[in-house]
């Protein structure tokens, strides 16, 4: 049984219990107390992570770190179909590390833009909303020409990977952070399909979309 | 300056922006929308709130017929953004007056058009035909619509068949406040691009370009970078220059009240039933054998919101006036659908509709009123249908359908050919359940069926002729049913109205007390004294003219309220029902 030390509003760490819900497989939370215990700067949880960072899994002992390679595991291990992380596809594998780096980057902007306005974090605000524009506008262009070549999805496969959950949260999230997408119609709409994945939960600040087809 | 003008078009979106089941968020000088294309394609431009708590409508789900917000799941219909649903009152249809602000779109170049108060239609471009066209991508960008306007002047491309040339002779064929064509040509290559710049708001616009030809392929994706990448270069160089600027103040759109149209109390008449609304007869075919089915579309305008359940009132060429119901599905708003049946013994209402309305008249009704609401938070719904007491039924059965909620149509007929609207109930699946030639005793028996189990949360939805719906009522309140979750709809008041009685109405609102004496209604001695009453059917089977009761006994002769509602004594249908005490008091 996978063991997620969550924070119920992080959204690294939703972006896990989002692929957990969509592949499909149980877990059980132990809830870490970010906000405002600090329980991720205790004792106890820096001998699971010395960065003191969530989110955190322990798979029948075996335990990982960092949100973006728990994605990398889960998908490794548990998708039977192999679509989310297709390990025979060298292509593929490299355009997701690219985007994975990308969701970091985007942790950096929008995820730090939030924590400001939110959870009274002492970071440049306005350099964090500027950098998290910056990556959204490349990101539309990337997913508005994707539509214009029949691909729904970050990467270039017709099905969803690894790559669109690790973007998704932070960018659902951004409003809270005072980043509107309104500039951004192509990332509207790919929120929208990666909703209508079966198995989608939500989060608190993440809404769910219309059914795709009349019921 | 910038011109904000509000009679002048300008894009709010590309068409393809508006995808199946989305809601787009557009802005126009400030002001914000949610652009939605319904299923049967109409394009909706809302206010960007919803009424009830100002959350951004943009963020609520478009389920193809409506718009339900996030915050409280308020439904709002296509076309006329009225409400149609409130979950926290489920037993209770909502007041007309609860209706989202509406902007005109018009689709155009491949471009959504919005203006608030537009004058003529949206300007004609030389250059440009609807079909053979290719929209580039949007640019949004930080720097006012004046401005970029004018550098856009200076934009230099490519023509379409030559992108690989850096020669080109690009002039300028015209330019506007927010749009500049441009013509590029390299030998015999020459491409038009038209741009029109959206202000959306002092500081903020997006470039939206159109070229004069359709591309497919590998071209048109070639083309398209072209632009996209040029064009993300002078976004750029203009963000630069605007952000050395001062930065002008945000335009602040006036969010209005509701509109006074609709903010007013209808006007009083004291002559009863009102025929508001005038419509033609667009379709009229047999929707089943003795059924004539009408669509109405309307001679100007839109259709005001219905709910299903709704009915209204068809003044006929001959004078009478008669009540059918509406059959629509939800965010079906371009027309009413109404069945009407050739009754035997017509008194001339259905034979005047069969025999004398004819495709391309034009009718009077009312507006839609609905005193058969439809609960949408019950575990399951079983709606028992006899005859042409499937109208109401039908445009209940499909709102549910489409929230894919769970419900059974039991449908009574004497055959198939009588079953009406089997465009609409066909769409229904395993749902419909028709019971055919049944006698009386068979239809007993298999209600009894039907109604056996009573469970919580179950809601029971009866139409049909008079003595079906006494069985039914009679063996659903043998069978445990409660008399809440049973809701009914009779055609008409069969009982024969004893009105020999004489007695005091007091008016409590309105500080009058009038007698009525034997022979006469309440309804129209409160009429005559002036105060405004609505009345539809005025044979105390609709429910239109219901009044509360503050003091006194009301003698009921209605067939509308149930015999819980008729104990209790607070309500009375004015049309038909009298006083047991010498005197009543109405809240009126």
């Amino acid at each position: 049984m996978i063991t997620l030390y969550d924070y119920e509003l992080s959204g690294n760490c939703y972006k896990l219990r989002l692929l957990m819900s969509m592949l499909g497989i149980e877990w059980k939370t132990v809830p870490v107390d970010f906000y405002p215990g600090r329980e991720h700067k205790s004792d106890w949880f820096l001998k699971l992570n010395p960065l003191g960072q969530l989110p955190v899994i322990d798979d029948d002992g075996f335990v990982l770190r960092d949100a973006q390679a728990i994605l990398v595991y889960l998908a490794s291990r548990y998708d039977p179909a192999g679509t989310w992380y297709p390990r025979e596809d060298p292509k593929l594998l490299g355009e997701i590390g690219q985007w994975l780096a990308f969701a970091d980057g985007i942790t950096g902007t929008a995820s730090a833009a939030r924590l400001h306005d939110g959870l009274f974090y002492d970071f440049d605000v306005e350099a964090a909303r500027a950098g998290a524009h910056r990556l959204f506008r490349i990101l539309d262009e990337h997913l508005w020409f994707g539509e214009q070549e029949g691909r729904d999805w970050i990467c270039a496969a017709n099905h969803p990977t690894i790559a669109d959950i690790a973007c998704f949260p932070y960018i659902m999230l951004s409003e809270e952070g005072g980043i509107p997408r309104q500039d951004y119609p192509a990332i509207r709409r790919w929120c929208d399909r990666l909703k209508r994945i079966k198995g989608f939960i939500v989060m608190s600040g993440v809404f769910p979309a219309g059914p795709a087809r009349a019921a | 300056m910038l011109d904000t003008a509000k009679t002048r078009w300008h894009p709010i979106a590309a068409s393809s922006d508006l995808p199946f089941r989305h809601v787009f968020h557009a802005q126009l000088l400030g002001r914000e929308f949610a652009v939605w294309r319904a299923d049967d394609g109409y394009v909706n431009a809302w206010e960007n709130r919803c009424l009830h708590r100002g959350v951004r409508l943009s963020i609520g789900i478009n389920d193809g017929r409506e718009l339900k917000c996030q915050y409280h799941g308020w439904r709002y219909s296509n076309r006329t953004a009225g409400c149609t649903y409130i979950p926290a009152h489920p037993a209770d249809a909502p007041a007309r007056t609860i209706t989202n602000r509406t902007y005109p779109a018009v689709e155009r170049y491949g471009l959504v058009w919005s203006a608030e108060e537009p004058v003529d239609e949206v300007p004609a471009v030389s250059g440009l035909a609807e079909g053979d066209l290719l929209v580039l991508r949007g640019i949004p960008l930080n720097a006012p619509a004046d401005l970029v306007a004018d550098r856009l002047k200076d934009y230099r491309f490519q023509p379409s068949g030559r992108l690989d040339g850096a020669e080109a002779d690009v002039t300028v064929e015209a330019a506007g406040a927010f749009s500049a064509a441009l013509c590029s040509r390299d030998g015999d290559a020459a491409t038009l691009a038209v741009f029109f710049v959206q202000p959306v708001d002092s500081g903020r616009s997006v470039i939206r370009g159109v070229l004069d030809s359709r591309l497919e392929g590998a071209e048109r994706l070639a083309v398209l970078r072209h632009h996209n990448e040029l064009l993300s270069k002078l976004r750029d160089t203009l963000e630069r220059d605007a952000a050395q600027m001062p930065a002008p103040a945000p335009i602040e759109p006036v969010i209005e009240r509701v509109s006074p149209e609709l903010a007013e109390m209808p006007e009083a008449t004291p002559h009863g039933r009102k025929a508001a609304i005038r419509v033609q007869v667009a379709r009229k075919w047999a929707a089943a054998d003795g059924i004539a089915g009408f669509e109405l579309r309307p001679i100007k305008g839109l259709l005001p919101t219905f709910q299903p359940g709704a009915h209204i009132d068809v003044h006929m060429p001959n004078g009478l006036i008669r009540q059918y119901s509406i059959v629509n599905g939800p965010g079906e708003s371009d027309s009413f659908g109404i069945g009407v049946k050739l009754e035997r013994d017509s008194a001339g209402g259905s034979s005047c509709m069969h025999e004398t309305v004819r495709e391309g008249d034009v009718l009077a009704i009312s507006e839609p009123r609905n005193n058969f609401p439809l609960r949408r938070d019950a575990v399951k719904t079983i709606f028992v249908a006899g005859g042409i007491g499937i109208t109401p039924l039908i445009a209940m059965a499909q709102a549910l359908k489409n929230q894919d909620l769970a419900f059974d149509l039991h449908y009574f007929a004497q055959n198939e050919a009588q079953l009406a609207f089997p465009e609409r109930t066909g769409t229904l699946g395993m749902a419909l359940k028709p019971h055919l030639g049944l006698s009386p005793e068979q239809t007993g028996a298999k209600l009894r069926e039907i109604l056996s189990g009573y469970r919580p949360d179950t809601h029971l939805y009866l139409c049909g002729p008079g003595p079906m719906l006494e069985a039914a009522r009679t063996i659903a309140a043998e069978l445990g049913w409660p008399e809440t979750a049973v809701h009914f709809e009779y055609f008409k008041n069969t009982k024969v109205i004893d009105d020999s009685s004489s007695f005091e109405v007091a008016l409590a609102r309105s500080c009058m007390t009038l007698t009525v004496p034997a022979g006469r209604t309440i309804l129209d001695v409160v009429r005559e004294a002036g105060v405004d009453m609505p009345s539809s059917c005025e044979q105390g089977a609709c429910g239109t003219c219901l009044a509360t009761v503050i003091e006194g006994e009301p003698d009921h002769q209605d067939v509308y309220l149930n015999d819980a509602e008729k104990r209790s004594g607070t309500k009375i249908m004015t049309c038909v029902s009298r006083a047991k005490s010498a005197r009543l008091v109405l809240d009126l």
